[in-house]
C-alpha cells in the first residue's frame, strides 16, 4: 500500500513540476505575481518528491521486500543505515537520489531572493523541465516501486557486500549533490539568455551555488577515491577507471568555470566562455550519467546494461545540449561588446589556466571514447588505462603550476607593475630547487616528470607561505581562499609524487607465529580468529607490526564470507602514520596452511585526500564571504 | 580596420594550428599507451603487437589453478582455445574456477606474464568479449 502511495506520490510530482515550467511559459514571468505562483508550484513539486522519496526510505528500514528493487539490494540482517544506503546501491534507487539532489538544489534557489525577478523565473521553469525529463526517465525506464506481489521473498538479496562500508553511505550522496548543482548556473545563465540583457551580472549571482556545488563534488570525488584505497585492496588512491574519470572531468570543468566566473564577474571580460563553460560543465555531469547507467564502457562501477535506458538518456541530454547550444549561438551577440584582455592581467592568466583545463577535458574525453571508436573502425578491443593519463596529466599540471606560480600577485585589468615582486618568486625557486636536488641525492632513481612534480608542488606552496607571512608583516591583505586552494594544488602535486616515489609493497607467504621483515617493518603473524556477525563470518587475522623505532602495533585483516550471496571479501587493515600507511590484506590459503599475505608500505597517501579537503575549505570560505557580502 | 582583420586572422591561425598540434600530441599519447584485448582465440589466430601489453579475458579453466609459495598459474579459456597464466601477487576475491577474469601483462613463449589480475566485482559478469 505504502510503496504505492510513494509511486503515486513521485507521478504526482512530475506532473506538478511540468505544471511550473507551463505557468513559467503562459504567465507574464516578470511580474510579482506570476513569481509567486510559479515559487509555490514548485515548492509542492518538490514536497510531494521529498514524501515519496521519505516513504521509500520508510519501506526499506521496515524490510518490505514487496518491493522488488528493496529486495533485491537489502536484507533485514542488515544494519539500519546499510537498509538506507541499499536504496543507493544500484541504479533505480540512486536515480531517485539522483533526482531528489536536483530538485533539492532548485528548491533552495526557488527559496532564495533575486531581484531579477524574469530571470530567476525562467531559470525555475528550466530546472522543472529538467527534472521533469529524468523523473520520466526513472518511471519509465527504471521504476523502483515495482512490486512483486501477491508472492513477496521472506528475505532480501542483501547489498553487495563490497558496498557494506560506511563509505556507501557517504560517498554517492556528495558525488550526487555535486554533480546536480551545477543545474543552478546552467539554467540561470540560459535564463539570462533568454531575458537579453546583457547588464545583468548572472555571474555573481551564480558564484556562491556554483562553488558549493564544487564543493560538493570536490568532497564525493576525494571519498570515492578513500574508500575504494581501503575497500578494494589495491592500495591505489587512483585507477583511471572510466566511471573515476566521468566525475574527473566535471570537476575539471567546474574548477575552470569557478575561475572564469570571478573573472567575468569582476572585468566584463570572458563572459562568453564562461556562459559556454556553465552548459559544459552541467553537460558533462549529465554525462557521466549516462555512461555509468548506459553501461556502454566497461567498468567496475558500471550498473547492468540496458539498452533503452541508455537511448533515453543519450536522446534527453542531446536535446538539452542542443537546445541550450543553439540558444548560445542565437544571443552570442550580447555578450561581444567586452573589454579586451590585457596581457600579465589576472584575467589573462585564468584564460590560460582555462586552456589547460580544456586540454585535460579533451584528453580525458579522449581517453573514455577512444576504445569505442576504435573498436568500430579497426574491430579491435583495447583499453586506455594509467600511462596514457600519467602522460598527459603530468606535463600539463607542471606546466599550469608554474604559470600559477608566476601569476600569484598578477592583478584584475593591468600588468605587473614592480619587477621586485620576483624576489619573493626567485626565493621559493631557490627552496624548492634544494629540495629537489635533496631528494635527488637521497634517491637516484626517480624519472624526471616525477622529481619536476615533486619541484612545482613544494615551489606553489612555498610561494604561497612567503606571501601570506610577508602580508602578515606588512598588514596587506590576502586572498585567503585563494591561497588554501591553492596550497591544497600544491600539497597534492607534492604528495602525489612522493607517494609514487617512496611507496613499495612485498608479498608473503606466512604461517601464524612467523616473522617477516621489509623495509624497516617487522611483521608477525600472531593468530586466526574465527567471527560470527550478523550477516557474515569472518576469519581475522593478528599481525603484530614492529617499526624501524621499535613501536608495536596491531593489525586485523579478514576474509568475510557473506550469508546471503556466499560472496567472499576481504577487508584490509590499515596502520596510519603521519609519514606512512602501513597496509595489509589477506590473500588467499595455500595448500601447506600458510596465507598469502600482502604488505603495502604507502607514504604520504593521507595527504592527497588532505589537499582536496584543503580545496573544500576554501571553497567554503567563498561561499561564506560572498552570502555574508549579500546581507 | 585592416590591421584589426590581420591581427584577428593571425589569432585565429594560431588557435587552430595550436589545438591542431594539442589534438595530434593527444592521439599520439593514445596510441602509443593503449592496451589491447584479447580472447584466448584471438591470441592463436591474430598477429600480436610485440613488447606491447596486452590484456587476457575469459574464464578461469575448472581445475587449472595451481599455486606455489606466492606464485598462482592458471588458465584462461573462451572454451576454444585457452592460454596459461602466471601471477605473483594476491588475486581478487571474485577470482575463482569457472567465473570472468581479465589478466593485463605481456606474452611469452610460455604463455602470459600477468602484472595484474581483474575479476569484476559482480558474480554474474562475464567479458564483454565472451558474451558476442
Amino acid at each position: 500500500m505504502l510503496v504505492e502511495i510513494s509511486h503515486y506520490l513521485s507521478i504526482l510530482s512530475t506532473a506538478v513540476f511540468l505544471l511550473t515550467f507551463t505557468l513559467v511559459i503562459i504567465l507574464d514571468s516578470a511580474s510579482r505575481h506570476s513569481e509567486i505562483l510559479i515559487r509555490r508550484s514548485y515548492s509542492h513539486g518538490f514536497v510531494l518528491f521529498l514524501i515519496s522519496f521519505l516513504i521509500y526510505v520508510y519501506l526499506a528500514i521496515t524490510d518490505n521486500f514487496s518491493v522488488i528493487y528493496i529486495s533485491q539490494h537489502s536484507n533485514s540482517l542488515l544494519p539500519t543505515f546499510y537498509k538506507v544506503a541499499s536504496i543507493w546501491s544500484a541504479h533505480e534507487g540512486s536515480m531517485f537520489l539522483w533526482i531528489l539532489f536536483l530538485s533539492l538544489w532548485g528548491f533552495a534557489f526557488n527559496l532564495s531572493k533575486d531581484s531579477e525577478t524574469r530571470i530567476k523565473n525562467i531559470s525555475i521553469g528550466i530546472i522543472s523541465l529538467i527534472i521533469v525529463g529524468f523523473q520520466l526517465f526513472l518511471l519509465i525506464t527504471s521504476n523502483p516501486f515495482e512490486t512483486n506481489l501477491p508472492y513477496p521473498p521472506l528475505n532480501g538479496a542483501d547489498i553487495n557486500p563490497v558496498l557494506q562500508d560506511p563509505g556507501l553511505v557517504i560517498h554517492p550522496p556528495f558525488l550526487y549533490l555535486g554533480y546536480v548543482g551545477f543545474v543552478i548556473p546552467f539554467s540561470y545563465g540560459l535564463a539570462f539568455l533568454i531575458n537579453s540583457n546583457e547588464s545583468v551580472n548572472w555571474e555573481k549571482k551564480t558564484k556562491s551555488w556554483s562553488v558549493f556545488a564544487w564543493v560538493c563534488l570536490t568532497i564525493g570525488i576525494c571519498l570515492g577515491s578513500w574508500w575504494a584505497y581501503y575497500e578494494l585492496g589495491w592500495g591505489g588512491y587512483w585507477f583511471w577507471d572510466p566511471v573515476e574519470n566521468v566525475a574527473l572531468m566535471p570537476w575539471l570543468a567546474a574548477t575552470a568555470f569557478v575561475h572564469s566566473l570571478s573573472v567575468a564577474s569582476k572585468s566584463n571580460t570572458l563572459r562568453i566562455w564562461t556562459l559556454l563553460l556553465s552548459i559544459i560543465v552541467f553537460s558533462l555531469s549529465l554525462f557521466g550519467a549516462f555512461i555509468v547507467r548506459s553501461g556502454i564502457i566497461d567498468s567496475i562501477h558500471s550498473f547492468a546494461n540496458d539498452p533503452q535506458r541508455g537511448m533515453y538518456l543519450l536522446a534527453f541530454i542531446g536535446a538539452i545540449l542542443f537546445l541550450s547550444l543553439s540558444l548560445f549561438s542565437a544571443k552570442i551577440n550580447l555578450l561581444t561588446a567586452q573589454n579586451e584582455l590585457k596581457s600579465q592581467s589576472k584575467e589573462s592568466f585564468i584564460s590560460l589556466n582555462n586552456i589547460f583545463f580544456g586540454v585535460l577535458i579533451f584528453s580525458t574525453m579522449m581517453g573514455i571514447t577512444y576504445p569505442l571508436i576504435y573498436e568500430l573502425a579497426y574491430n579491435q578491443k583495447i583499453s586506455v588505462g594509467a600511462p596514457f593519463y600519467n602522460a598527459i596529466y603530468a606535463p600539463i599540471t607542471i606546466l599550469a603550476s608554474i604559470i600559477l606560480v608566476i601569476s600569484i600577485e598578477s592583478r584584475w585589468g593591468r600588468g605587473f607593475k614592480e619587477a621586485k615582486k620576483y624576489n619573493q618568486l626567485y626565493v621559493s625557486i631557490l627552496i624548492s630547487g634544494l629540495a629537489t636536488l635533496a631528494l635527488r641525492y637521497f634517491k637516484s632513481d626517480i624519472s624526471l616528470i616525477i622529481l619536476a612534480s615533486f619541484f612545482v608542488g613544494i615551489l606553489i606552496i612555498s610561494r604561497y607561505l612567503i606571501l601570506i607571512s610577508i602580508n602578515l608583516r606588512t598588514n596587506k591583505y590576502t586572498n585567503i581562499q585563494s591561497a588554501i586552494a591553492h596550497m591544497g594544488l600544491g600539497l597534492l602535486i607534492l604528495s602525489i609524487s612522493a607517494n609514487s616515489i617512496f611507496s613499495s609493497e612485498r608479498v608473503f607467504n606466512m604461517k601464524p607465529n612467523e616473522t617477516k621483515d621489509y623495509m624497516g617493518v617487522s611483521l608477525t603473524f600472531d593468530e586466526l580468529q574465527l567471527i560470527n556477525n550478523s550477516n557474515h563470518d569472518s576469519i581475522r587475522a593478528a599481525f603484530k607490526v614492529t617499526d624501524i623505532n621499535g613501536r608495536i602495533s596491531m593489525l586485523y585483516p579478514e576474509k568475510r564470507k557473506y550469508f546471503a550471496r556466499g560472496q567472499i571479501t576481504s577487508e584490509t587493515a590499515i596502520k596510519i602514520t603521519p609519514k606512512r600507511d602501513i597496509y595489509i590484506t589477506l590473500g588467499d590459503q595455500l595448500e601447506n596452511g600458510s596465507w598469502v599475505v600482502n604488505l603495502q608500505l604507502n607514504y604520504f597517501i593521507r595527504y592527497i585526500w588532505f589537499s582536496a579537503i584543503l580545496m573544500a575549505i576554501s571553497g567554503l570560505i567563498i561561499v561564506g564571504k560572498s552570502s555574508r557580502a549579500r546581507s | 580596420m585592416k590591421q584589426h582583420r590581420k591581427k584577428r586572422l593571425l589569432n585565429i591561425l594560431l588557435i587552430s594550428s595550436l589545438s591542431g598540434a594539442g589534438v595530434l600530441m593527444v592521439l599520439y599519447a593514445l596510441n602509443t599507451n593503449l592496451d589491447y584485448f584479447f580472447t584466448p582465440s584471438e591470441i592463436i589466430s591474430k598477429e600480436l603487437p610485440k613488447n606491447k601489453r596486452v590484456k587476457v579475458g575469459g574464464m578461469v579453466l575448472e581445475g587449472s589453478v595451481e599455486r606455489d609459495s606466492s606464485n598462482i598459474k592458471f588458465v584462461i579459456t573462451d572454451y576454444q582455445e585457452s592460454i596459461s597464466v602466471q601471477y605473483a601477487g594476491i588475486v581478487p576475491d571474485l577470482f575463482k574456477e569457472g567465473s570472468g577474469v581479465v589478466a593485463l601483462g605481456y606474452i611469452d613463449k610460455n604463455g602470459l606474464k600477468a602484472e595484474k589480475i581483474l575479476a569484476k566485482h559482480d558474480e554474474n559478469y562475464m567479458p564483454p568479449a565472451l558474451k558476442d
